[in-house]
């Protein structure tokens, strides 16, 4: 699959996002160009065993917003407080 | 020629100045004719030149406008020092102090030592007429008592330091016209040998205040001739002395008046002598060096004389500005108006963590947060003022590897008890709590931090900037706790003294590598020399704001334990001369940082000895050094290799040299700042900044000489540069 990508979280809950929008996501663009020849990188699906369904959910959500934003349409990203600690943290495990 | 002290002195203005040397006979009189009966009371005869000069002259009280010709004089006032002391009419000896760093040129009517002196001047004018025919550049000149600049302790000693040495790149170029205007009468006096090999009999000043003239080589050496024989120096200084009672009074009052305005003296140490004369030789070392440094520079002054040649055909100096640059760069040419990269997104984590810290409050905990997450948090709400005891506690509870606190100045003691009383430390690997003065005095700690001999087994970062209640004893505590620290930051810890460092070298000699000693003002380096020596690798030392860092001591630190040395932080340590740099290129051959902001006895030289010292330099910080562009130059290209962050801030003669040497040498440089440094065109920069690819930062505070065609114009798609007139840079700050 070249145009979309699967994320699956922790609760097996499947995302299928563009690829580009996957991209932004530095670790998930390493796992998906990666030269060694992973599931990753042939079958276009990536496992997130630590991430729950909401934060995935939310970073997505981030993923499409940044590629809006880099396009010129500057928004505000909002994001609920109670979710902020484990985002920060999911955020950074995806250098993101 | 003698010194008439017969005249009041009218106020003048409009005083031309000019560099170079004078005449030692300043008259602060008026006009030329006016001269003539008043200098009746001499046999002299002036030279018709010298006449002319004189319509120019500038009395005391000054308040002059400066123009730029060469050839008109310069006076300038001296500072408050007194030069020359009067020993008493009938005695033919003239004690002279020569207006630098306190050595004194003695001079007698004997012959020899006169013509000794006179022809280490004569070598130094020599020197001066080439350097000062290629450099006036720019109409700015200096008024120093308009300025209340002070005339100029270190660029004086340059002068003296550069008799006989072929260093004239030290005279330098565009803006030093302060390093003319230092000349004491006696010393232009002396100058007047060049011409005239007869003895001159210098005649000192009997007042604290001197007025000097400076003229342009070419005009002043012919004049001032009248071979004064002794008898008539005597009688004028008898004279003069009877005479001039109430003048020295007045000159006096003024001088105690104005002193104050040329604050910058350098205080005369033994220690800064021997440092001098020392300098002296190892200047001479540097230029009898075949080496690559001094090979580098002959061949970018040998560059900058054929290029200058042919504009100086002719006209006796020319601006260094107006020099066209060698450096050819087309801006990039885009059909796009605007250039705007496409701006970045900003990251989720940055977004969460904005959103986190304005909600500090609702945190419940910070299980499974990494350590470098909770310390920038920590980061983040101090810098928002939002740090508290809640906070405070989530990061202490558990068994925490690093607590990072960078302002604890809300901490108070009471509160930092109760944190630390239980804190669970076996794991502490890192303990910042920085600017914790408040909250730390030696009481607290043996029940807190200190309450068990091994309370902290794991601690190998410690930082306590900023703790200003503590003292020895609380430090002695606090370290028998943790026998394992590596690195160590007692900034700002006014209380320690060279116990406490003696201390630390009994406990922890054989594991520290890092110690920080910034501004600890009760820390005398010689003291702790002992102490220093024994830390066996010690990595990092940092001697911010120390007034006690002097050459000797450092010379013997560095012998005993360079080797190790990999970061040498001296910032502000102003005693420092070349001499130093060239211990610490001997002596430290695997230095990566050193940083040398505010050393400003530094000459060329000092790079010279870097460049062939120290080949592994990674961070190199100057400011404020006097550094001439040849010899950056030079340096970039010896050993700009290995330069990933390179400060010049404020080393203003940098120019086009330096633009060539870095774009083409310094592949790995990521962090430039051009900081004050006017002689950078547009060109230069663009060119620096297109050839090094992997710059990332460039600053350019305070250049006001460049425009939209460098900023829009280069083709560097990472370069960030901060420092542009009303550009925010705040925010960025945090980035480097």
């Amino acid at each position: 699959m070249r145009e979309t990508v699967k994320l699956i979280s922790m609760e097996g809950f499947e995302f299928i996002i563009d690829r580009e929008a996957a991209m932004v996501s530095q670790t998930i663009r390493s796992m998906l160009t990666s030269p060694g020849g992973f599931s990753e990188s042939k079958d276009g699906v990536v496992t997130f065993p630590d991430i729950s369904t909401t934060i995935l959910e939310k970073i997505c959500q981030y993923f499409y917003w940044s590629l809006q934003y880099s396009r010129g349409k500057e928004t505000e990203f909002h994001i609920e407080p109670e979710l902020t600690l484990e985002l920060m943290m999911a955020a950074n495990y995806l250098h993101t | 020629m003698t010194m008439l002290r017969s005249r009041e002195i009218p106020s003048v203005s409009g005083k031309p100045r000019s560099k170079g040397h004078s005449s030692d006979t300043i008259q602060p009189s008026s006009p030329a004719p006016k001269q003539g009966p008043a200098t009746s009371t001499t046999p002299r005869r002036r030279s018709p030149r010298l006449e002319s000069l004189y319509e120019k002259e500038v009395s005391i009280p000054v308040s002059r406008e400066i123009k730029s010709n060469v050839g008109e004089r310069v006076l300038s006032l001296r500072s408050g020092k007194k030069v020359a002391k009067f020993s008493g009419s009938g005695s033919r000896e003239l004690d002279v102090e020569v207006e630098s760093e306190g050595k004194k040129v003695c001079l007698s009517d004997d012959d020899d030592s006169i013509e000794r002196s006179g022809s280490k001047r004569k070598r130094v004018l020599v020197e001066d007429t080439n350097v000062a025919s290629k450099e006036l550049d720019n109409s700015r000149v200096i008024v120093d008592e308009e300025k209340g600049k002070t005339v100029v302790a270190h660029v004086s000693v340059d002068q003296t330091r550069d008799k006989g040495k072929g260093i004239v790149e030290d005279l330098g170029q565009a803006n030093d016209l302060e390093s003319r205007r230092k000349y004491t009468r006696e010393e232009k006096g002396k100058g007047i040998q060049v011409e005239d090999t007869t003895s001159v009999v210098v005649q000192e000043m009997e007042m604290e205040m001197e007025m000097e003239m400076e003229m342009e080589m070419d005009n002043s050496m012919n004049i001032e001739n009248p071979p004064v024989t002794d008898s008539s120096v005597n009688a004028t200084n008898t004279q003069i002395q009877n005479g001039n009672g109430s003048r020295s009074q007045h000159f006096r009052d003024f001088a105690e008046k104005n002193a104050s305005r040329f604050a910058r003296f350098d205080v005369e140490t033994d220690d800064e002598e021997d440092e001098l004369s020392s300098d002296l030789e190892v200047e001479q070392q540097v230029e009898d060096w075949p080496g690559p440094f001094s090979t580098a520079m002959k061949i970018i002054k040998d560059r900058e004389e054929d290029s200058t040649t042919i504009l100086h055909s002719g006209v006796p100096f020319s601006s260094h500005l107006e020099r066209s640059s060698p450096i050819v760069w087309a801006p990039r040419r885009r059909s796009d108006t605007t250039f705007s990269p496409p701006r970045a997104a900003p990251s989720l984590q940055e977004l969460s963590m904005q959103v986190l810290v304005k909600n500090a409050d609702a945190i419940t905990s910070l299980d499974y947060v990494p350590d470098p997450l909770r310390v920038k948090l920590c980061q983040l709400l101090c810098d928002s003022r939002r740090m508290n005891l809640h906070f405070l506690h989530l990061l202490v509870r558990g068994s925490p590897t690093a607590i990072c606190v960078p302002d604890c100045s809300w901490l108070t003691e009471e509160h930092f008890t109760e944190c630390f009383n239980n804190c669970d430390t076996t794991n502490l690997m890192v303990l910042q709590l920085d600017q914790c003065g408040r909250c730390m005095p030696d009481y607290v700690l043996p029940s807190t931090l200190a309450r068990s001999p091994k309370n902290l087994p794991m601690l190998s970062s410690l930082s306590l900037s900023g703790a200003c209640r503590l003292s020895d004893v609380g430090l002695r505590a606090l370290v028998s706790a943790a026998p394992a620290i590596r690195s160590i930051n007692l900034s700002q810890c006014s209380l320690l003294t060279s116990s406490s460092i003696d201390m630390l070298s009994d406990s922890l000699g054989s594991v520290l590598r890092e110690l920080y000693l910034n501004e600890c003002q009760s820390i005398d380096l010689k003291l702790i020399l002992t102490a220093l020596k024994k830390f066996e690798k010690l990595e990092v030392l940092s001697l911010v704001d120390l007034p006690s860092v002097r050459g000797r001591l450092l010379r013997e630190f560095v012998t005993a334990r360079g080797q190790a040395l990999k970061q040498l932080i001296l910032t502000n340590s102003v005693k420092l001369t070349d001499s130093s740099i060239k211990d610490i290129s001997e002596n430290c051959p695997n230095l990566s940082v050193l940083d040398l902001a505010n050393v400003c006895k530094l000459t060329d030289c000092a790079l010279g000895y870097l460049a062939n010292g120290c080949h592994s330099l990674e961070k190199l910080i100057f400011c404020r050094n006097s550094f001439s562009d040849e010899a950056v130059a030079a340096f970039v290209e010896t050993s700009g290799g290995s330069l990933v962050e390179l400060s010049l801030n404020n080393v203003k003669k940098v120019g086009h040299n330096t633009a060539l040497a870095l774009a083409k040498f310094s592949e790995k440089l990521q962090i430039l700042d051009v900081s004050w440094c006017r002689d950078m065109s547009d060109d230069a920069l663009g060119y620096i900044v297109d050839s090094c690819s992997s710059l990332k930062v460039l600053k350019v505070f305070g250049c006001t000489q460049i425009t939209d065609a460098f900023i829009r114009g280069h083709s560097n798609p990472n370069v960030k540069i901060l420092g542009l007139k009303m550009d925010p840079f705040l925010d960025r700050l945090a980035d480097n």
